[in-house]
């Protein structure tokens, strides 16, 4: 679909299923996304929302693909910046793959617009999430960086 | 023959380490035998001299030159890998580590990876499965003291 399309790799010390949990769970993405928590059932073709963590909605969509632990796919529709709103739905693949003692963890995101600037904003996003999800899995503790506007430096 | 590229390849991470840490990380065989693939580093790390990287049997994998040096903010070197006579007659490439406090316990870590001469696109593929894993390792040898231990990859073959 991508016209514009920003990927990120990381290997995480941890099992395929911890890391599907800490991408899917409360308790884990308020400790690591910006305080944020995502409403859904994770099967294929629920609804899904990302709540800031005052409630307000953030981002929505729908789940393409819920493969637990191997791959999940959403479509993902800003909610909450006009201009990024404007550019109506993307889409995120998170795959999972065991490697070595290890877990990868492949982040897609990807929007059929050129030069997008949701694609924009999530470069700068995910490297900092994914960064956290990392050492919370690693060190079972936050990574200690200073809460980010999140109408700023998350889509 | 594979089309030429002179994009570059970037790579962003957040590291619990003071700056002085990862700056010794990137530039001590101490710590790159434990993150990237068990090869060690030689250079005094200053702005005109030469650098390399040893692969574990001893043989160069890649030389160049210390194009900047500014401690424990930013490393600049030219890079040729050596591994045999069509990557080293390829053009250098130019890899930059900045390393910025974000926060009073946390470090961005930004690697570049550019291509000031066009190059075989499909050789970028190495640096672009290779350099996750290597600064994956380093954040948790740093975070947790432990490597990450990821088996090494096979460089990327022409289709």
């Amino acid at each position: 679909m991508a016209q514009s399309r920003f990927v990120y790799v990381t290997f995480i010390r941890t099992t395929p299923e911890k890391l599907w949990d800490a991408l899917t769970k409360p308790e884990f993405t308020r400790v690591y996304w910006y305080d944020m928590w995502q409403d859904c059932d994770w099967k294929e073709g629920s609804s899904w929302k990302l709540m800031f963590s005052d409630g307000r909605i953030a981002d929505q969509g729908t789940i393409l693909a819920s493969e637990r632990p191997k791959r999940l796919v959403i479509a993902w529709q800003n909610e909450w910046k006009p201009e990024l709103k404007a550019e109506g739905p993307s889409c995120a693949t998170f795959e999972i793959e065991p490697a070595g003692p290890a877990v990868k963890l492949t982040v897609t995101h990807e929007i059929p617009v050129a030069e997008s600037k949701l694609i924009d904003a999530v470069s700068g996003g995910w490297p900092l999430i994914l960064s956290g999800l990392k050492s919370l899995l690693e060190t079972g503790e936050k990574l200690a960086i200073p809460h980010p506007h999140p109408r700023a430096e998350n889509a | 023959m594979s089309e030429l590229t002179s994009e570059s390849t970037i790579y962003v991470t957040y590291i619990a380490a003071a700056p002085e840490k990862v700056w010794a990380a990137l530039t001590s065989s101490e710590f790159t035998r434990q993150y990237f693939f068990v090869r060690t580093v030689e250079s005094d790390w200053k702005q005109g001299s030469p650098w390399l990287l040893r692969r574990p049997d001893g043989a160069i994998d890649v030389k160049g030159e210390v194009l900047e040096s500014d401690p424990p903010r930013k490393l600049v070197v030219s890079w040729n890998v050596d591994g045999n006579e069509y990557m080293r007659a390829l053009p250098a490439a130019v890899v930059t580590y900045e390393i910025e406090p974000v926060g009073d316990a946390v470090i961005r870590l930004t690697m570049t990876e550019a291509h000031p001469t066009p190059i075989p696109a499909y050789l970028l593929e190495g640096g672009r499965r290779g350099w996750p894993m290597i600064f994956s390792g380093l954040k948790s040898l740093l975070e947790t003291g432990k490597p990450l231990n990821i088996p090494t990859p096979q460089p990327p073959k022409e289709d």
